[in-house]
C-alpha cells in the first residue's frame, strides 16, 4: 500500500525539525555577527518574541498539513489497480467550516500581538532622555551627526541603556539602515526622514549593512555600531569633538603626511578640522579611531588605507573617490599622518 | 488503463500540420501560438537559468571575484525580470492557458485569435528588447522592481533602464490583450451547459487571473511611464529635490506588483487542481470553495502591496492596516491546501510523475506560504525584508509553488500537445532531482536571511559565518540544473522518438481536452458538445458523478462511446484565416521602442508608419472594422452579447485603474511644487464650457447609434460628423489651454502641479484624438454607404470607448479644476 | 449562475431620443450647479463632498444611460464595476498614505 516515496517525503519532516533545532542554535550570535536571532536591543528582542510566536504557530500548521498529506497519500487511499475504488466525496461542510475557521483564529492570535508590536516599536515622539542622532545615507557610506555636533562616518558609537532616536536621511537614493542584532531594518528614502527608535541593551560591536539595493557598490555598504557603557560613550564623544590630534614631535613621517594631505585634492571631499573643509565623503578628522575604512569593508591597517587610496574602485567599484597616485615615500608619509588622527 | 474513446475514428490532420514557415508566422490557431509561447519560454528558461547559475558561482566564497559588481547586479535584475516576465507567465498563460482554454471550454479558438497572435508577437519583441543591452548600453541593473530614484538618469546613465523600461512596457502590453482575450473567451464561449459552476478549477483561475491582469499592468504602464518622461523629458516624479517621492514609483509598482504574484499563482493552483483528481481518479473536493477561494484571494490581493513598504515608513495605522489584509489572503490559499489533501484522500492515486510533482507542489508551497504569515507581521518583516529569508520564501512560493505545477502540467499535457508521451522514468529522475536541488539551494536561504545576509549583495565578509551555507546551496543550484537538464532531454526524446503516440486520453482524463485527438486538430472538436454537468468528459465516459463509472471501470467494462450530438462534416467547420499583420504590428512598436533608446527619430517614424497601417490594416482585413472571431454571434455562452462588447467593457475597465493611478498622482502631487504656477492657474470659464462640448458629443453619439440601430442613413452621418466637430472643437479647446499655459511660464517640467496635470490631461487628450479618429473613419464609412443597421455594433462600440473618455472627462473637470480651491492632500 | 437561460434575443433595447434628451439636460444642469458651487465662497466649507456628489451623479447618468449599462446584461456591468471599484480604493488609499507622508517628508524648498 505505502509507495516509493513514502520514506523520502517524512524526511521532509524531520529536516524541518532538524531546521528549527538550526534556528535554535543559530541565536548565539557567535559565528553570524549579524544575527537576527540574538537580540541586544528593546526593538529586536519585541521582533523575537514576535517572530518565535508566529514560528510555533508555524510550525503547529506545518505539522497538520504534512501530517494530513502523508494519511491521504499513504494511508488513506489505494493505489490504481488495486481491488479499493476511489471514494467519490467531493465536498463536508463541516471540514471545510473546521479549516476556514481554524487559520482565522490563528491569524487572530498573531494579528493583536503584531499590531501591539507595529504601534509600540514606532512612537510617534522620542522618549524622554533619547539621544537623537542624524544618520545620512550616501553612495555608498553612512554619516552620523550627534547632538553635540559629535560626527562620525560607518562606526557610530551609541550608550547602552539609554533610548536612541535615528532620524534618517539621504543624500542621494534609496538606502536601508539595517543593524539586525539591535532591529529591524528602516529605509532611508531621499525627501522623507524616516525614523528608528530603540534602546541597546548590551554593550558591544554591531556590524550593519545597507538592505536596499542602491547601485553597483550596494554589498559595500557596510558599517558598524559600537554600544559603549555611559562613561565610556562619554569618553568617545568628547574626543570626537575634539580637534584632530595633534602630530607627535619628531615625528616626521606623519608631519610630511599632513603636507601631503593638504596639497593633495583629498581636501574637496574630506574635512579635517582645522586643515581642510570638504563635505562630500567622510569626516577624517578621526579617522585613526575608526576600525575600518571603506564603510566597513577593509580593516583600518596602514596596508588597506595605502591600498583605498591607490585604487579605490578594487574595493568599491563605483565609489566617488578618485585614485591617488602618490609615489611611495609619499604615500607612506600620508598613510602615516592619517592614522595619527586619533 | 480504460480502454479510449474516440470520438472521431478517421484520421485528422493535427494542428501541428501543414503551412510551412509562413504558416507559423501567420497563424492565429490558439494552439500554434502557444507552441510559439513554448519555445520562447523554454529558451528564456534557459538563459534565465544560466543567470542564476553564474550567481551561485559568485557566491559560492567570500570575497569572490567571479563576476564584477555590474556583471553581478545585471544578472540578479535579469534573472528575476526573465524569470517572472518571459518564462513563468509566458508558460502559465500564452503556453498552457492558450493550449487549454478552447479545449477545456469546449470552443474552436479564443474569442480574438489575431489579438491571441499579436500578444505573442509583443511578448517575443518585448523579450528581444529587454536583452538588447547585450549588444548596445548594458543589461538592466537596478533590479526587478527598478526602484526609483536609482533608475533616474542621474544615477543610472546610459540605456540599460531605457531598455528595462520600455520592454515592460510592450510586455505589459502584451499581458494585458491577453488577459482582455482570456477573460471574454471563458465568459462567452464556453460550450452549451457548461456554467460557471461546471468550469475546470483551471478555467476559474484563468479567468479571475484575467481580471487581475486588466486590473494591476495599468499601475505598472503608469509607473514606467512617469519613469520614461523623467529619463527622456526631464521631468521630476520621482525626484526628491524636486518636492516628488521615490516612494510613489514604491506603490505604484506593487500595486501592479502583489497582484502579479497572483496572476503567477493563481494559475498554477487551478492546474493543480486538474492535476490531482485526474490522479486521484476522484472529483475536486470543496469545488464551490475552491472557486470562492480564488475570488477571494484575487480581490485581497490588491488591498495588500504595502507588505513590500513596511520599512518605508508609512506609519503605524498604515502597517497594521496592510499587516491584517496581507494574513487573510492566507485563509483562502489554507482552504486550497486541505481541499486538495482531501481530493486525495480516499482516492485511487496513479503515481505519475505529473502526480509526484503536484504532491511535491503542495508541500513546498505551504512552506513558501507559512513564511509568508511571518513577513505578514509587519515588524518581523523589518528584520526578514530584504534578506535572504525573502529570497528563500518567493522562491518557495513561485519555484515550489509554481515551476513545480507548471513542470506537474507539463508532464500532464505533453501527450496532448505534442502528441507523444515525455518518459516516466526519466520524469522520477527529474523530480526527485528537482526536490533536492531546490531544497538544497533555497532551504539555507530561510538561514542566512536569519543570520543578516542583505539580498542583491554580490560579495559578502569571510567573517559573516555566511559561508558553509551559501556553498551548499552553490551545490544544491547545481544539482537543480541537472534537472533542468534532464527536463530538455526528455523533451527532446520524446519529440525525436518515432514510435511512442499518445493516445487521446492518457490518464484517464476529466476535462473534455482528453475527448479530442492527442494531438487535437486545429478546429478542436468536430462538434461541440453538450455540457452536463462537472467534469463534462468523465460524464461523457462513466456517467453522473462517476459512480457509476468506477464500478463500470472495475468490472473491466469499456466505459460507453459517448455520442456526438450533431454530427457534422469537418468541411463545414470555418477557421478564421491566418494573419500577418499581428507579426508586422509588433515588429513596427519594437522599433518604435528602439529608435526612443538609441535616440534616432528616424527610426521611430519608420515604426510608427508601420505600426499605424498594420492597425488599419488589421482593421480592414474583416468586413466590419473589427476583431472577428470564427463565428462570435453564435458564442454560446455570451448570453446573447457580442464578444466584442465584453471585451470592449474589459478594456473600459482595465482603463479605470490607468486614469485612477495619473489622477492619485496629480492630488497628491499637485500642491508640492517648489516654484512656478500652482492650480490657481487653470481656466475654469473655458473647461466649464469644454465640459459642455463633449457632454453634447456624448449625446450626439447615442443618438448616431439610435439612427444607425433603426437604419437611419442620413441622421447616422450627420450625428457622426457632429460627434467628430465636437471632439475637434475640445481639442482645440485643449490645444489653447495647453499654448497659454506654455505662455504664462508653465511647461511641461516647470514643477511638479505642471507635470502630473500636462501628463494626466495630455493622456485624456490622447484618449479623445483616439475616439475622433475612430469615430472619423465611422463617418467616412457612413459617408460611402458601408454601416447601416447590419454594422450597428461597430458604431455601439466606438460610442462605448467614446462615452468612456467622457466620464473620465467628469472626473477630471470635478477632480482637477474645480477642487483647485482645496489644498492638496 | 446561468448566463444560457436568460439570454435573450441579443439585440438589448435601448431607450428612445426623448430619454437621452433629458439626461443630457440633466447634465447640464449638474455641470452648472458644479460651476456654481464653485464659485460661491460660502459653500466651499462644503465643496469637496457636494462636487463629488455632483460628479457621481454625472458618472452614473452617463455610464447607466448612455453607455447602456442600465439595460445590458449584468456582466457587462460586473466587468466594469468590480475595476471600478478598485480604482476608487486606489484612490483613496493612495491619497491617505501620501497624506500621512507628507508629515514625514523634509520640508519642501
Amino acid at each position: 500500500m505505502i509507495g516509493r516515496g513514502s520514506n523520502r517525503y517524512s524526511t521532509a519532516a524531520i529536516a524541518i525539525q532538524v531546521a528549527i533545532a538550526l534556528a535554535i542554535a543559530g541565536c548565539s550570535a557567535a559565528g553570524h555577527p549579524m544575527t537576527t536571532l540574538a537580540p541586544k536591543s528593546n526593538l529586536a528582542q519585541w521582533i523575537q518574541t514576535l517572530f518565535i510566536e508566529v514560528t510555533v504557530w508555524d510550525a503547529i500548521i506545518l505539522a497538520i498539513v504534512v501530517f494530513a498529506f502523508i494519511l491521504a497519500v499513504f494511508v488513506f487511499s489505494s493505489r490504481v489497480g488495486e481491488a479499493a475504488p476511489a471514494s467519490t466525496a467531493s465536498s463536508d461542510l463541516g471540514l471545510e467550516i473546521a479549516w476556514t475557521l481554524g487559520p482565522t483564529l490563528v491569524l487572530v492570535m498573531i494579528s493583536v500581538p503584531t499590531i501591539r508590536t507595529i504601534f509600540r516599536s514606532q512612537p510617534v515622539v522620542a522618549p524622554a532622555g533619547a539621544l537623537e542622532i542624524k544618520v545620512v545615507a550616501h553612495q555608498w557610506w553612512w554619516e552620523f551627526d550627534y547632538p553635540d555636533g559629535a560626527k562620525t562616518s560607518n562606526e557610530p558609537h551609541i550608550p547602552v541603556d539609554r533610548p536612541i532616536r535615528l532620524s534618517l536621511e539621504s543624500a542621494d537614493i534609496i538606502h536601508s539602515f539595517w543593524v539586525p542584532q539591535l532591529g529591524g531594518k528602516r529605509d532611508v528614502v531621499p525627501g522623507q526622514i524616516n525614523e528608528l527608535t530603540f534602546m541597546a541593551t548590551v554593550p558591544g560591536m554591531y556590524p550593519g549593512q545597507c538592505a536596499e539595493f542602491c547601485g553597483l557598490s550596494h554589498a559595500n555598504m557596510r558599517f558598524r555600531v559600537f554600544v559603549d557603557s555611559p562613561d565610556d560613550f562619554a569618553k568617545w564623544d568628547r574626543a570626537q569633538l575634539a580637534g584632530p590630534a595633534a602630530i607627535p614631535a619628531g615625528d616626521l613621517l606623519a608631519s610630511n603626511g599632513a603636507k601631503v594631505f593638504a596639497n593633495s585634492p583629498c581636501t574637496t571631499c574630506h574635512m579635517i578640522q582645522g586643515i581642510s573643509k570638504g563635505y562630500i565623503g567622510p569626516d577624517l578628522t578621526h579617522f585613526a579611531s575608526r576600525t575600518t575604512l571603506a564603510a566597513g569593508v577593509l580593516k583600518n591597517t596602514p596596508e588597506n588605507v595605502a591600498k583605498w587610496i591607490g585604487n579605490p574602485q578594487e574595493t568599491k567599484p563605483g565609489a566617488n573617490m578618485p585614485a591617488l597616485l602618490l609615489p611611495g615615500p609619499k604615500m607612506n608619509a600620508l598613510v602615516a599622518y592619517l592614522e595619527g588622527l586619533k | 488503463m480504460a480502454a479510449q474513446p474516440k470520438p472521431l475514428p478517421a484520421h485528422q490532420p493535427s494542428y501541428l500540420e501543414g503551412g510551412g514557415i509562413l504558416g507559423w508566422l501567420t497563424t492565429i490557431d490558439h494552439k500554434r501560438v502557444a507552441v510559439m509561447y513554448l519555445v520562447s519560454a523554454l529558451f528564456f528558461l534557459a538563459l534565465g537559468g544560466f543567470e542564476a547559475m553564474a550567481i551561485r558561482v559568485q557566491l559560492w566564497r567570500p570575497d569572490n571575484h567571479a563576476l564584477s559588481a555590474a556583471v553581478y547586479n545585471a544578472f540578479f535584475t535579469m534573472h528575476g525580470t526573465t524569470m517572472i516576465f518571459l518564462v513563468v507567465m509566458p508558460l502559465l498563460l500564452g503556453f498552457f492557458g492558450n493550449f487549454l482554454i478552447p479545449l477545456q471550454i469546449g470552443a474552436r479558438d479564443v474569442a480574438f485569435p489575431r489579438l491571441n497572435a499579436l500578444s505573442f508577437w509583443l511578448a517575443l519583441v518585448a523579450g528581444i528588447l529587454l536583452h538588447l543591452g547585450w549588444i548596445r548600453g548594458g543589461l538592466p541593473d537596478a533590479g526587478w522592481f527598478g526602484y526609483a530614484n536609482l533608475t533616474e538618469r542621474y544615477f543610472t546613465p546610459g540605456l540599460a533602464i531605457d531598455w528595462w523600461a520600455i520592454g515592460l512596457l510592450v510586455s505589459g502590453t502584451s499581458t494585458v490583450l491577453t488577459g482582455l482575450n482570456f477573460l471574454t473567451t471563458i465568459v462567452a464561449m464556453r460550450a452549451p451547459g457548461m456554467t460557471y459552476m461546471r468550469m475546470p478549477m483551471f478555467m476559474w483561475s484563468l479567468m479571475v487571473t484575467s481580471i487581475l491582469i486588466l486590473i494591476a499592468f495599468p499601475a505598472l504602464t503608469i509607473g514606467l511611464i512617469f519613469l520614461l518622461f523623467d529619463r527622456f523629458f526631464g521631468t521630476h516624479f520621482y525626484v526628491a529635490s524636486a518636492g516628488a517621492t521615490p516612494i510613489l514609483w514604491q506603490h505604484l509598482f506593487w500595486l501592479f506588483g502583489h497582484p502579479e504574484v497572483y496572476i503567477m499563482a493563481l494559475p498554477a493552483f487551478g492546474i493543480i487542481s486538474e492535476v490531482i483528481p485526474t490522479f486521484s481518479r476522484k472529483p475536486l473536493f470543496g469545488y464551490p470553495m475552491m472557486a470562492y477561494s480564488i475570488c477571494l484571494i484575487a480581490f485581497l490581493s490588491y488591498g495588500v502591496w504595502g507588505h513590500h513598504m513596511f520599512a518605508t515608513g508609512m506609519g503605524p495605522v498604515a502597517d497594521s492596516a496592510f499587516a491584517i489584509t496581507s494574513m487573510l489572503i492566507a485563509i483562502p490559499t489554507g482552504v486550497k491546501i486541505f481541499s486538495w489533501i482531501a481530493t486525495i484522500w480516499g482516492g485511487s492515486l496513479r503515481m505519475t510523475t505529473a502526480f509526484y510533482f503536484a504532491l511535491g507542489m503542495i508541500l513546498e508551497f505551504t512552506l513558501g506560504g507559512l513564511s509568508g504569515i511571518m513577513h505578514a507581521s509587519a515588524p518581523i518583516d523589518l528584520q526578514q525584508t530584504d534578506s535572504y529569508f525573502v529570497v528563500a520564501h518567493f522562491h518557495y512560493v513561485l519555484f515550489g509553488g509554481v515551476m513545480f505545477t507548471i513542470m506537474a502540467a507539463f508532464y500532464y499535457w505533453w501527450p496532448k500537445i505534442s502528441g507523444r508521451m515525455l518518459g516516466e522514468r526519466l520524469g522520477k529522475w527529474h523530480f526527485w532531482l528537482t526536490v533536492i536541488g531546490f531544497n538544497l539551494t533555497f532551504f539555507p536561504m530561510h538561514f542566512l536571511g536569519m543570520w543578516g545576509m542583505p539580498r542583491r549583495t554580490y560579495t559578502y565578509g569571510a567573517d559573516m559565518g555566511w559561508t558553509n551555507l551559501n556553498q551548499l546551496e552553490t551545490i544544491g543550484a547545481f544539482i537543480l540544473a541537472v534537472a533542468f537538464l534532464l527536463f530538455y532531454v526528455n523533451i527532446f526524446k520524446s519529440l525525436s522518438s518515432r514510435e511512442e503516440r499518445a493516445p487521446a486520453d492518457p490518464w484517464d482524463g476529466r476535462s473534455l481536452e482528453w475527448s479530442t485527438a492527442s494531438p487535437p486538430p486545429a478546429y478542436n472538436f468536430a462538434t461541440i458538445p453538450q455540457i452536463r454537468g462537472r467534469d463534462a468528459w468523465w460524464i461523457l465516459k462513466y456517467g453522473r458523478a462517476g459512480s457509476r463509472g468506477v464500478a463500470a471501470y472495475m468490472s473491466g467494462q469499456a466505459p460507453s462511446q459517448p455520442q456526438p450530438d450533431q454530427p457534422v462534416s469537418v468541411e463545414d467547420i470555418h477557421m478564421p484565416a491566418p494573419s500577418i499583420f499581428p507579426l508586422v504590428l509588433s515588429l513596427g512598436v519594437g522599433v518604435i521602442g528602439l529608435g526612443l533608446i538609441i535616440d534616432w527619430y528616424r527610426i521611430i517614424l519608420i515604426g510608427a508608419a508601420v505600426t499605424v497601417l498594420s492597425i488599419v490594416g488589421m482593421g480592414f482585413e474583416y468586413a466590419d472594422f473589427g476583431e472577428q472571431s470564427h463565428d462570435p454571434e453564435h458564442a454560446p455562452s455570451s448570453g446573447g452579447v457580442d464578444v466584442r462588447k465584453i471585451g470592449l467593457w474589459s478594456f473600459i475597465g482595465s482603463e479605470c485603474v490607468f486614469f485612477a493611478s495619473l489622477i492619485s498622482t496629480f492630488i497628491v502631487y499637485k500642491s508640492r511644487s517648489l516654484a512656478g504656477p500652482g492650480p490657481k492657474i487653470l481656466n475654469i470659464p473655458l473647461t466649464s464650457f469644454s465640459t459642455f462640448v463633449l457632454l453634447m458629443s456624448s449625446l450626439l453619439m447615442v443618438l448616431a447609434l439610435a439612427a444607425t440601430q433603426r437604419g437611419d442613413k442620413r441622421w447616422e452621418r450627420i450625428w457622426l460628423a457632429g460627434v467628430v466637430t465636437f471632439g475637434l472643437i475640445f481639442l482645440g479647446g485643449q490645444v489653447y489651454e495647453f499654448t497659454s499655459f506654455y505662455n504664462e511660464g508653465m511647461g511641461l517640467t516647470t514643477n511638479l502641479f505642471s507635470q502630473s496635470f500636462f501628463v494626466l490631461v495630455g493622456f485624456h487628450g490622447a484618449h479623445v484624438a483616439i475616439g475622433v479618429l475612430w469615430l472619423s473613419v465611422l463617418w467616412v464609412a457612413a459617408m460611402t454607404g458601408k454601416l447601416g443597421k447590419s454594422r450597428a455594433l461597430s458604431v455601439e462600440l466606438a460610442g462605448l470607448y467614446w462615452h468612456f473618455v467622457d466620464v473620465v472627462w467628469i472626473i477630471i473637470f470635478t477632480l482637477v479644476y474645480l477642487m483647485q480651491a482645496v489644498p492638496g492632500a | 449562475m446561468s448566463d444560457i437561460a436568460d439570454a435573450h434575443d441579443g439585440q438589448t433595447h435601448h431607450p428612445g431620443a426623448a430619454t437621452y434628451l433629458i439626461i443630457a439636460a440633466f447634465l447640464v444642469i449638474l455641470t452648472a450647479m458644479e460651476v456654481t458651487v464653485f464659485y460661491v465662497h460660502a459653500l466651499h466649507p462644503v465643496l469637496v463632498p457636494l462636487l463629488i456628489v455632483l460628479a457621481a451623479a454625472k458618472f452614473a447618468l452617463v455610464v447607466m444611460f448612455y453607455m447602456h449599462l442600465k439595460y445590458d446584461q449584468w456582466l457587462l456591468t460586473g466587468v466594469f464595476i468590480f475595476p471600478l471599484i478598485i480604482a476608487t480604493l486606489l484612490l483613496v488609499s493612495l491619497i491617505l498614505l501620501f497624506a500621512y507622508l507628507s508629515n514625514h517628508m523634509a520640508p519642501i524648498g
